[in-house]
This record gives C-alpha cells, structure tokens and sequence, in this order.
C-alpha cells in the first residue's frame, strides 16, 4: 500500500480531498469528555495517594473531582445518546475487528508494513472505545455507589463485596484508562494526523485519484 | 418506658457522653421490673473465636454487666458466664430450644468452620456424641426468633477466615440462608453495639440494616466522615508515619471505607480509640477483613500470585503505568528508526499539490526529500497537478 501510495504520489494522479468525518456533537463530547477524564483521573489518583510536593486542600480537590464525574458522565450519555438516535455503530467491536486485530497488531510491532484495511476506525481503536464504553460505564455505576456511601445503591456495594473492593475495581478501571489514553494519544499523534485534524475541524484530508475529480 | 425515637437519641447522646447504658439501663431495669418490658432470652454460642467479643462485653462498666443480663434480659446460655457446666448446662440450653422456640434470640461469637462437617470445632458433649459448632448453630438458629453474629468472625469469617482459610470458616449467615442475620462487626466488637442491638431487639424488634446487615444506629456513618482528624484531611496534611497527629490517610487508613462510630464512642469507657493513639483504622467491622485490609500501612490489600508470591496494588498500578510508557517510547523510538513516523506525518499532512517527491521509505535513513531535479516537474510548478 505505501508503495502504491509513493507511486502514486511521485506520479502526481492523487489529489487530496477534505471530506467531513466527524460531526460538531462527537466533536464536542471527545474534548469534553476527554477533558473531564483527565481532571477526573488526574484528581482521582491524586486523591488515592496524595503527593507530598502538591499542597491542595482536599475538600477542594474532592469536588473538584466530582464535578469532573459529573462532567465525564454528561458528555459520555450525550455521546451514546447521538451515537443511538445516528444509528452509529462505528465505535462498538464486532467479529471481523477481533479476526483483524492479530493483524493490525502486527502492524505495531512492525511486522507488516501496513496496517490492514478497516473503516473509520481501526479494530484496535474499536477495541479500546468499547471497553471504555463498557467500563465507564462501570466505573460511574461504582462512583455513583461510592457518592451515595450507602444510602442508594447499596446493592452495588454488596455485590462488589464491600467498600474496599469497590474502591479497589475504581482503582483498577482508572489505571486501565491511564494506560489506554496513554496509547490513544500517543498512535493519534503518530499514525494519522488527518485523523485528528478531523476531531478538531471536523474534515479529514483523504487522497482521491485526480482523475476521479 | 422509652419510645423507640428517645432510645436512638440515647444511643447517639451516649455514644457522645459515654454513658450509653447508664442513660438507657435505669428506665429500661423500671420497666422490666413494671412487667413492661418482656425480657429478651438469649442464647450466647461461641464457635471458632478468641472469646475477644465476650471480653469486650465485659467492658460494660455502668450499669454493670449483671444487672442488664439478669434485669433486662435473660442470659440463659452463655459458656463464659455461667456457673452451671457440662450437662447441666447444655440442658438449659435444650430446654430453651424446646421451651421458648421463636422468643430467644440466638447470639453468635465466632466463625463458623465447615471444613470435614465442622469436626474442627466442637462446643458441646451431649448423650456421648460431640457436637459441633456448625450444626448447634443451625439447630438453635432455625428455631430462634433473631439470631445475631457478634464480632467480624461471626459476620464474615474474619480472621479466622483469612488466607489460606484452612478451616473452611465462613460468617453465620452463609451456614443460615433460611433466616436473615443481624451482623454486629468488629474485632472485637464494641459493648455498647451489643447490648444496643439486644435491648433494640428486646423493646422495638429488628432495627434499620444496612446492606451487610449491620445496624445503621451504629454503623451508618464512615469512620472517616466522623474523625476528629478530618480537617487534617481536608487541609491536605498528611501524617507520613504512624504516630503522627496529622490524618493518616497516607498511612493507609481504611476509614474511608469502614462503617462505625468508633470516632464518636469510642473503647474502653471512652478512653481512646486506634486513632486518637495515633494508628490508622484497620477496617475491622468491613466484610473482607483482614485479608481485604492488609498491609494496614497500605489503602489497598496486596494481590496474591500462583506460588505464594504477592505485590502491592499500587506497585501493580504504577507498574501498568510505566509499563505503558516504556512501550510507547520504544514504539516511537522504533518507528523514527524506521522511517513509520516521517512516512505517516507526510502521508497525513502534506497535500499533495505541494508534496515534495520522495526516495525510498524502507528505513528512515534512507527517506529523505529528493533534490531539485529540473528535468522532474516540482509541486506548484506549471503541470505538476
């Protein structure tokens, strides 16, 4: 494919295009969302274990943190709930992105020069958004339980086997997502840059042939 | 006679003042003598335990123990308490199963060890046959009209419970799923928490449980939300050893997840209490305890290994972290080595109308902008698009 591409390119047949890919809404629930994950997450572990050189009132530091919850929770439903009335599954991992994934991972360890053909999104990027879906999810059911200390959501608490545990899940979720963001920026800023010019503007530059104009 | 509204008040005031049975006992002990109050039989078993929970109850210093046990409630079994023994003394106990079935509340102090049919605990010799402590308790139990878990190994295993649990112990509600249990936590527990919950049963019945079956009276509020050192906490000073007078959140204090009103009561007729001696709480009224509470010096339990090994959570966490980092510089090292990053930057951000043409892309050495050539059409140069 680069090959081609190169030839293609020296050739002077492709021309760029900019064609929409993502709407304003998606736009603005990824920052936002993205935002308030940082906060949330960056207070969360600065709550869990207070670092001796930052000297910030942890009153102040608590409901930070919980707006930030309330924050990412916002965000998140508005996003699935656009994602539902769009009919938009391209976020959610299906079979064919499982039977993919060997190969696109093999891309990353640079076994294969090119990544294998796939959508919008890669069956990697589908993998990491539905288990934030799923864990999210999880985590703000957890939070939720936790802000209540008992007085709604009780069942929650039993079935997780006591306050310690869920603070224990709450912990482990939010180091999953500190690693998974980690790698989202990281192939974000890397692999398609076209790809994040599109969560900004709105358009992703895409190479047609010049003849097809 | 109390109403049921001023003996919650009594319990917080007593809870404040430390005189919680003093301020309850005196109306109570009229009452009963009034023919009032009908005294509440009580059944007192001890299984697999250290008899740490009788010890405490024997903290009661006003009124003393035996005027509640005899004027308020009927003490009718209870090993450590009673002069009678051997088979005088399990009659008793028969003798209440048979006579009073469904008005004794049954009282249980220790875990409940299942392990080959509970042979591992025997509490009773009765007609030549050892009796163990799993099927007294389901005996007495089924026919009790409460039956209450005294001590976090009776609630849920506790100590005796931990890993590697050899015993197969467990808490009495797992052993007694036909009935629901009223779990009294804590190793051990607090006096005024026993004879609160007792005296509840004996004047108002069952009192408000919370979702492990403990009495909100007493454990309605998180040791943290009470502590005298809270606004350590939320001030942001940490105590950095045990020992200090700061919070000792970062000590791994388990108040944040544990549920008592230690803070406001607490030990040994108000005396002192694991913080005000300058120790974290070790969460020993939560389900899970010890294992999930250990190391006290850390917020969360270590996590066990194939082999015996264990490691920290937050080693684990930091270590998921770093891990995370060390692959992604290598990726990016790894992709500059072979030309992925320049390739894929150009690729995405160099329109094609001024894309400069380029050389071989094997490697990143070897990918690099070609000279100006003036027999090749340059970009933006009339007929390169």
């Amino acid at each position: 494919m680069r090959q081609t591409l190169k030839k293609e390119l020296q050739k002077g047949s492709l021309r760029h295009q900019a064609i929409p890919a993502q709407p304003a809404l998606v736009r603005i629930c990824h920052w936002g969302f993205a935002l308030s994950m940082a906060g949330l997450l960056l207070t969360g572990f600065e709550l869990h274990q207070p670092a001796h050189f930052l000297a910030f009132q942890f009153g102040q530091e608590y409901i930070i943190h919980l707006t930030f919850s309330w924050l990412s929770m916002a965000f998140f439903m508005l996003r699935v709930t656009d994602a539902i009335f769009r009919k938009d599954r391209s976020i959610l991992v299906g079979f064919k992105d499982i039977k993919n994934f060997p190969k696109l991972l093999s891309y990353y360890l640079f076994l294969r020069s090119s990544p294998p053909p796939a959508g919008k999104y890669n069956s990697g990027q589908k993998l990491f958004f539905t288990s934030w879906l799923v864990l999210f999810i999880l985590g703000s059911i957890l939070g939720l339980a936790s802000y209540d200390q008992g007085e709604h959501l009780a069942w929650i608490v039993r079935l997780t086997g006591g306050w310690q545990m869920l603070r224990w899940a709450k912990y482990a979720i939010a180091i999953y997502f500190g690693a998974t963001i980690s790698v989202h920026i990281y192939l974000s800023l890397t692999e398609d840059l076209s790809r994040l010019q599109a969560m900004i503007t709105g358009f992703e530059d895409k190479f047609e042939h010049a003849k097809t104009r | 006679m109390l109403n049921r509204r001023d003996f919650l008040r009594l319990v917080v005031k007593g809870a404040v003042l430390g005189n919680f049975l003093n301020l309850v006992g005196p109306p109570l002990e009229k009452a009963a003598a009034a023919g009032e109050v009908n005294r509440l039989p009580v059944i007192w078993l001890e299984t697999g335990s250290c008899t740490g929970d009788s010890i405490s109850l024997d903290n009661i210093w006003t009124p003393a123990l035996m005027d509640i046990l005899y004027k308020i409630l009927d003490w009718r079994y209870d090993w450590v308490v009673m002069q009678s023994s051997a088979e005088s003394a399990f009659q008793v106990l028969l003798d209440t199963v048979e006579n009073m079935a469904n008005q004794y509340t049954l009282v249980v102090q220790g875990t409940m060890l299942q392990r080959d049919g509970g042979n591992y605990n025997h509490i009773a010799y009765h007609d030549g046959k050892l009796i163990t402590g799993l099927e007294l308790v389901r005996r007495v139990g089924l026919k009790a009209r409460y039956v209450v878990a005294i001590g976090t190994c009776a609630t849920y295993g506790g100590v005796v419970a931990a890993y590697p649990n050899p015993t197969q112990g467990t808490g009495v509600q797992n052993i007694l799923p036909e009935r629901r249990v009223i779990n009294v936590s804590g190793c051990p527990t607090h006096p005024d928490w026993i004879m609160g919950t007792l005296l509840h049963l004996a004047l108002y019945g069952e009192p408000e449980l919370d979702s492990f079956g403990r009495p909100k009276m007493f454990y309605g509020e998180t040791i943290h939300n009470n502590c005298p050192r809270r606004r350590y906490y939320d001030q942001g000073i940490f105590a950095t050893d045990i020992g200090q007078k700061e919070c000792l959140y970062r000590v791994g204090c388990k108040g944040p997840v544990t549920y008592a009103d230690c803070p406001i009561r607490r030990w040994n007729d108000r005396m002192n209490w694991p913080i005000g001696c300058n120790s974290p709480c070790i969460g020993c009224t939560e389900p899970g305890f010890p294992d999930k509470m250990e190391p006290f010096t850390a917020h969360f339990p270590d996590i066990p290994f194939p082999g015996g090994t264990r490691m920290a959570t937050d080693k684990i966490g930091l270590g998921v972290l770093g891990l995370t980092g060390t692959a992604i510089t290598a990726h990016l090292a790894a992709s500059l080595y072979k030309g992925r990053l320049h390739h894929n930057l150009l690729k995405s951000t160099v329109k094609q109308n001024s894309r400069p043409p380029v050389k071989k892309t094997k490697s990143a050495k070897t990918y690099r902008l070609k000279k100006a050539n003036p027999a090749t059409p340059q970009p933006n140069s009339p007929g390169s698009s």
